[in-house]
C-alpha cells in the first residue's frame, strides 16, 4: 500500500508542480522522505541505460532518446536534465503504473557524477556509458580523480560498461571487467602530434602514473595513448569514427555510415558516437541508426542564433568553470573563415551555487583566438578585468580587445554596420542576460 | 635570477602556472633577467640556485608521487628555507613539509619533516569555499578559494587569520605556514594573478634578497579592478550570510 500511494503522490506532485512552474526534483524528494526504498519496488524494464561523464550528458541522452523513440522505442528519460536521485525519482515515478511497473521499454537516466553512487544503490543499469572526465567546476567537485573515485563507487558488477576509449582515466573504469564496449576515434584530420593546450592532464598514466606517451592528440588529453611501465593503452573500439571533416560537417561511422553533423564540434561527434553505440545494442538496426542522427540539431539549446541590428551571431552555450567546454566553443568561432567578432561574457560564475572563483580561465586555450579571422573580441561582465588580465598572457593584439562591464552597453556597441558575424560565448548562467536584448531566430 | 616552477606537470591542480606567469611578468616590467627551469619527479636539482621556488597544488594521487621524489631533498630544503630564500607553495603542495601525510585508506606516507605538523585526508567530503584571508605581511587581505579533503594539525606558525573560507583545520581560525620567506597556504590556482597586492610583496622581497632592484607595479591595472570586485563579491556573500 505504501508503495502504491508513494507513486500516487509522486504523480500528484508533479502534476501540480507543473502547473505552478516548479522544477522535476521536489516531488521525488518528498517521494523518497515518505518512503526511502522506493525505488527497489519498482518494476524495471530491460534496459537500464545511465549516462555520466563530466561534459556531453545531456545531449547524449538526448540523441539516444531521439534516436530510439524513431524507432519505435518507449523511452523515459529526464530530459528537464535534474540528474540526481531526486530528479531520477521523480522520472521513475512518473513512468510506472500505481502498482509499480515502469510502461517504458527503455530507462535512461542522465546521472550526475558525484551522485551516481546513491541514485544507483537500488536502480542498477543494464548499460552504463561514460563519457570523459574533465577538469569541470572545481569549486564543487574537486578534480577528476575525486569525481572518478565517486563514480567507481556506483559501478555495479552486473552492469555493462560502455566506455570512451580515447578518455585514459575514463578506460581505467574497465580494468578487471572483460564485456565492456569501448568507443573513440580513429586518427582525425584535426589531430596534432604534440600536445598544444595550457594544460595536459595526460601527462601521467592514470593507473601507474609513470609518464605517458601519445601518438596522436584529438584534443586536450583525448587521444592515443600508451603507458610504457604499465601497459595502460587506448583500447580497440568497436564503435569508431573513422574520420571527421569539421568544415564540411560530415563524420564516418563504423567505416560505412556517413553521418552530417549539424553541430561541427569534436566532442559533440563523440556525443554522436556514443549514442549511435547504446541505440546498436539496443538491437536498433544500424543504418536506421545512421539515418536518424544524420543532421539532428539538439533541442537543448546550446546553440541559438540570434539578429542584431544588421548583424547575425551564433550563441555558444559553454560552461563556465570547464576549460574543455570553453576551448571547444572557441575552436568553433576560429574555424569561421568568413571572419567574426567574439564576445566572452563572464558575469555570474554559476548559477546554482555562489563563488567568484576565475582560476579555470588560465585553463582555457585562448591563444587559440590568436588568429586573423577574428576581428574584435570583447570581454564582458563583472569578470571582465580577470578576463582582460587573462588576455594580457596571450599574444593577441591589444587593439582587438575591448573590455565593457555592463552587458546592455556591450550589446549597445555590437549593434552596427560590422559585416562580421558575431560569437558569443557564455554560460547558462549568463546567456539569457545576452539573449534578452537581442532577437532569437 | 633563477626562478624554479617544481613539479609543474604534476602539482597544476587548476590555473598554477599563472603565479609563475605573474612571477616573470613583474621581473620583465621591472627589467629584471631571470631564467626559468620547470622541473619535476627524477629530476637532479641544486635547490641553493634558485632566488625564487613555487610548487602549486595537486589531486591527492599526484601529491604522493610528488612526495615520493621531493622526500630526498629534505636537508636543502631545510637549508634553503634557513637561508632566507624564497618559496611559495600553494593548495595541498605545503602539506609535504610536515611529519607525515596519511591517506584515505591509513597509509600514512613520510614527509620532509621540515615542520612537525600532520596532514590527515579522507574521501567523504571535499572542502571547498570561497577565501578571504588577513595577514600581518600586508595590509589587503588576500583573495582565492580552497578545494581540499585534508585537516592539518600542529602548524605554530601559518600565514593568515581566515574571515571567510576553511582555516588549517576544521577548528581553525589560522591558515597556511610562514617561516622567514616560505609562504604556504591551501588556496588554489593563480593566487598571485588575483592578488595583486601580494605578488608586489613577494617581488619586494626577491628585490630584497637579490639586487634590490625596483619592482614595477605600473602594468597592474585590470589586476587591481578584478581583485576589487572579487573583494567586494565575496565581502557581499560574507556579510548576507
Amino acid at each position: 500500500m505504501k508503495k502504491f500511494f508513494t507513486i500516487l503522490l509522486c504523480k500528484a506532485l508533479r502534476f501540480f508542480g507543473k502547473l505552478i512552474g516548479k522544477g522535476s526534483s521536489m516531488p521525488g524528494k518528498i517521494a523518497l522522505k515518505f518512503c526511502p526504498d522506493i525505488l527497489k519496488k519498482i518494476q524495471l524494464p530491460k534496459y537500464i541505460i545511465a549516462v555520466t561523464g563530466s561534459n556531453g550528458k545531456t545531449s547524449t541522452v538526448e540523441m539516444i532518446a531521439h534516436i530510439l523513440q524513431k524507432n519505435g522505442k518507449k523511452v523515459a528519460w529526464n530530459k528537464e536534465g535534474s540528474n540526481q536521485i531526486e530528479g531520477v525519482t521523480t522520472l521513475i515515478l512518473n513512468s510506472c503504473t500505481l502498482t509499480g511497473k515502469v510502461k517504458y521499454d527503455i530507462l535512461l537516466i542522465e546521472s550526475d557524477e558525484r551522485f551516481a553512487k546513491y541514485t544507483f544503490k537500488y536502480i542498477i543499469p543494464t548499460h552504463f556509458v561514460i563519457t570523459n572526465l574533465y577538469r569541470d567546476q572545481l569549486t564543487r567537485n574537486g578534480h577528476s580523480e575525486w569525481v572518478y573515485d565517486a563514480i567507481k563507487e556506483s559501478i555495479h558488477d552486473e552492469t555493462q560498461l560502455i566506455l570512451n576509449a580515447d578518455d585514459p582515466l575514463v578506460s581505467t573504469f574497465g580494468y578487471g571487467k572483460d564485456n565492456v564496449i569501448w568507443f573513440g576515434a580513429d586518427k582525425l584530420s584535426t589531430d596534432t602530434e604534440e600536445f598544444d593546450g595550457v594544460y595536459n592532464d595526460g601527462v601521467y598514466c592514470p593507473n601507474c602514473k609513470s609518464p605517458m606517451t601519445y601518438s596522436t592528440y584529438h584534443y586536450n588529453h583525448i587521444g592515443h595513448y600508451e603507458c610504457k611501465n604499465c601497459g595502460h593503452k587506448r583500447n580497440n573500439t568497436a564503435f569508431t569514427i573513422n574520420s571527421a571533416d569539421l568544415q564540411k560537417g560530415e563524420i564516418v561511422i563504423n567505416e560505412k555510415y556517413n553521418i552530417s553533423i549539424a553541430l561541427k564540434s569534436l566532442y559533440n561527434i563523440y556525443n554522436i558516437l556514443s549514442s549511435f553505440t547504446v541505440a546498436s545494442i539496443v538491437g536498433i538496426n544500424e543504418n536506421d541508426i545512421a539515418d536518424s542522427i544524420n543532421n539532428y540539431i539538439l533541442k537543448n539549446g546550446r546553440v541559438v542564433t540570434f539578429t542584431l541590428g544588421k548583424r547575425q551571431g551564433t550563441l555558444l552555450t559553454s560552461k563556465h568553470e570547464n576549460s574543455i567546454s570553453y576551448n571547444q566553443s572557441i575552436k568553433l568561432a576560429s574555424d569561421d573563415k568568413d571572419g567574426c567578432d567574439v564576445v566572452i561574457i563572464v558575469d555570474a560564475v554559476s548559477r546554482k551555487y555562489f563563488t567568484s572563483d576565475v582560476s579555470w580561465l588560465w585553463d582555457i586555450d585562448f591563444h587559440k583566438l590568436n588568429n586573423q579571422s577574428i576581428k574584435k573580441i570583447m570581454l564582458v561582465g563583472t569578470y571582465c578585468n580577470d578576463l582582460a588580465v587573462r588576455f594580457s598572457y596571450t599574444d593577441i593584439d591589444n587593439s582587438k580587445i575591448e573590455i565593457i562591464q555592463d552587458i546592455e552597453k556591450a550589446v549597445d556597441m555590437l549593434n552596427n554596420d560590422r559585416k562580421e558575424k558575431i560569437y558569443v560565448i557564455t554560460c547558462f548562467s549568463d546567456k539569457e542576460k545576452f539573449l534578452s536584448k537581442v532577437k532569437v531566430n | 635570477m633563477k626562478i624554479l616552477h617544481l613539479y609543474y606537470d604534476l602539482m597544476n591542480l587548476y590555473g598554477e602556472y599563472g603565479n609563475i606567469s605573474a612571477i616573470t611578468r613583474i621581473l620583465e616590467k621591472s627589467n629584471q633577467e631571470y631564467e626559468l627551469d620547470k622541473l619535476t619527479i627524477n629530476d637532479n636539482i641544486d635547490f641553493s640556485a634558485y632566488d625564487f621556488i613555487y610548487i602549486g597544488s595537486g589531486t591527492e594521487r599526484n601529491q604522493k608521487i610528488a612526495l615520493n621524489d621531493f622526500y630526498k631533498y629534505s636537508e636543502e630544503i631545510k637549508n634553503y628555507i634557513s637561508s632566507n630564500k624564497l618559496i611559495l607553495m600553494t593548495g595541498n603542495s605545503f602539506e609535504m613539509l610536515g611529519k607525515a601525510i596519511t591517506d584515505c585508506n591509513n597509509k600514512m606516507y613520510m614527509g620532509l619533516g621540515v615542520f612537525d605538523f600532520v596532514t590527515i585526508e579522507q574521501n567523504k567530503k571535499r572542502y571547498t569555499s570561497d577565501a578571504i584571508f588577513t595577514t600581518e605581511i600586508q595590509e589587503n587581505p588576500l583573495v582565492g578559494f580552497i578545494n581540499k579533503c585534508s585537516e592539518i594539525n600542529g602548524i605554530e606558525l601559518p600565514l593568515f587569520d581566515v574571515k571567510m573560507g576553511i582555516g588549517n583545520n576544521n577548528n581553525d581560525n589560522k591558515e597556511g605556514l610562514h617561516l622567514a620567506n616560505l609562504f604556504a597556504t591551501h588556496l588554489t590556482g593563480p593566487i598571485l594573478i588575483k592578488n595583486p597586492y601580494f605578488l608586489e610583496f613577494i617581488a619586494k622581497r626577491l628585490s630584497e634578497n637579490t639586487n634590490n632592484f625596483e619592482v614595477c607595479t605600473d602594468y597592474l591595472k585590470y589586476e587591481y579592478l578584478a581583485y576589487e570586485i572579487t573583494l567586494r563579491e565575496l565581502n557581499n556573500r560574507f556579510e548576507n550570510k
